[in-house]
């Protein structure tokens, strides 16, 4: 037992000492080949688009002067030129027409009617009607402390 | 009008479970499609900003709606880009998300899924398990002090508890089923008319980061804790479960896992359009079913 893994120890060395130079010469070849890899991948991944979220916007909506004029060439636009002078009462049944008005308002004014109103919106003066209404993002403490107080009543916002 | 409310029962020879789902699925692949056409056009970076005017995506229902009654309608929604906000309109069925918001059922049905589980382990021993106190510790007259029997009864400091908690106890009880269908349905009514619902054409995100999902949460004013629903539990996309399961206020489900306790706990609710027909689907049918003669849990024919 001994004598034989004394012989296979020198028979190791011995190979090790024979193929030395060229083994390393053998992996270094493989080593050179690997490196110039590693950059190329990272430099694909940079390539993808960045994604960055566009500034965050307030819930405040003020109509603007000229509404009704603009929701009018928006009718206009969507329904093609049949739409007769009462532009007012024209019906948004269908979901292509629907969509494409309120989607157009919704970027133009940048305030979009919200889900649980939808369903409300059946004609052309519905949306007019909404579109009316400012909304502001104040709590119910703000517009408070903002309107006028008797001078006896004091707000205090303690936290 | 009376059979156009009552779709189908236990002796309606109509298609099987798995034809009508497959049919769903078509119906869905060709609605899909137009959104799937969208991802490689948006996956290209010079693309990304100019979408372009593309079909929208408009969601029919596909049960009857009963004749006084108009669908209810919603945005669909895209999560692919920061401002695809209006992909598409879905028409909602009035009976699952307009139904009357019936709150007392959804506390009943809220607390009933936070009790029927529970066990209580709770136990205290009484005077007859205590250690001891078998023996009358003095004569009962001529000592003095007062008469007692057992050094453990309940008066006594080391004896017996006489009312406590003994053993475990099980607050198991089952609401009915249709109180609890009920109770889903006057959840989704609730989730839509406080503007907390968004529908969405599909799941997919571009990239897996959590970042992205909590930004695009915050730009969309969804709120702190969102609950996203999608059908199954094998085909969720990498990214979105990638994004979830590194946040814990952004949570995802499959479309069985839906409760109302999860609904209540989370403030926003994002569905799918295959979420939305499986859920009506599902909902609406306890609303013309025939008593049952054995248990659902057998099978049936036409069981959805």
């Amino acid at each position: 037992m001994a004598a034989l893994s004394a012989s296979g120890v020198t028979r190791r060395g011995l190979a090790w000492v024979v193929l030395g130079a060229p083994r390393r010469e053998f992996w270094s070849r493989f080593r050179k080949e690997k490196k110039p890899l590693v950059p190329e991948t990272v430099e694909e991944v940079k390539e993808k688009p960045i994604l960055v979220c566009p500034p965050l916007r307030s819930r405040t909506y003020i109509p603007p002067e000229d509404l009704q004029s603009r929701v009018e060439s928006c009718v206009r636009e969507i329904f093609g030129s049949s739409v007769p002078s009462s532009w007012q009462d024209v019906s948004l049944e269908d979901g292509h027409l629907k969509f494409g008005l309120l989607s157009r308002l919704a970027d133009d004014l940048g305030h979009a009617v919200p889900n649980s109103r939808l369903h409300q919106m059946c004609r052309v003066r519905d949306v007019l009607d909404f579109y009316n209404v400012p909304i502001h993002d104040r709590s119910k403490f703000d517009e408070l402390i903002a309107s006028n107080l008797p001078p006896n009543l004091k707000i205090t916002w303690g936290y | 009008p009376a059979q156009a409310l009552r779709g189908r029962g236990p002796r309606n020879a109509g298609p099987t479970l798995g034809a009508r789902l497959f049919a769903a699925r078509s119906r869905f692949q060709g609605l899909n499609a137009v959104a799937e056409e969208a991802v490689p056009q948006a996956a290209k970076p010079e693309a990304v900003g100019s979408a372009g005017p593309q079909e929208p995506v408009l969601r029919r229902c596909e049960l009857p709606v009963p004749a006084p009654r108009r669908p209810v309608q919603a945005w669909v929604e895209s999560l692919r880009g920061y401002e695809q906000e209006r992909v598409g309109l879905a028409e909602l069925h009035p009976e699952v998300f307009s139904t009357a918001p019936r709150l007392d059922i959804l506390h009943q049905v809220a607390i009933w899924q936070r009790n029927f589980k529970r066990i209580s382990y709770a136990k205290t021993k009484t005077r007859a398990e205590v250690q001891g106190g078998g023996r009358k510790p003095w004569p009962q007259k001529g000592s003095g002090r007062s008469r007692h029997g057992s050094i453990r009864s309940p008066i006594w400091r080391g004896g017996g508890i006489a009312h406590g908690p003994r053993g475990p106890t099980s607050y198991y009880y089952m609401l009915p089923m249709k109180v609890r269908v009920q109770g889903l349905k006057v959840a989704l009514t609730v989730k839509l008319a406080q503007d907390d619902l968004h529908i969405v054409d599909s799941l997919e995100l571009p990239t897996s980061d959590p970042q992205y999902l909590t930004e695009l949460a915050r730009y969309r004013h969804w709120g702190d804790s969102v609950l996203l629903v999608d059908l199954a539990y094998e085909n969720m996309p990498q990214n979105i479960v990638a994004a979830t399961t590194g946040l814990k206020t952004f949570n995802l489900i499959p479309a069985v896992g839906l409760n109302v306790y999860s609904m209540l706990k989370h403030q926003t609710l994002v569905l799918t359009l295959q979420t939305l027909a499986f859920l009506e689907e599902k909902l609406l049918w306890h609303d013309s079913r025939y008593t049952p003669l054995y248990p659902f849990r057998l099978p049936y024919r036409d069981f959805p």
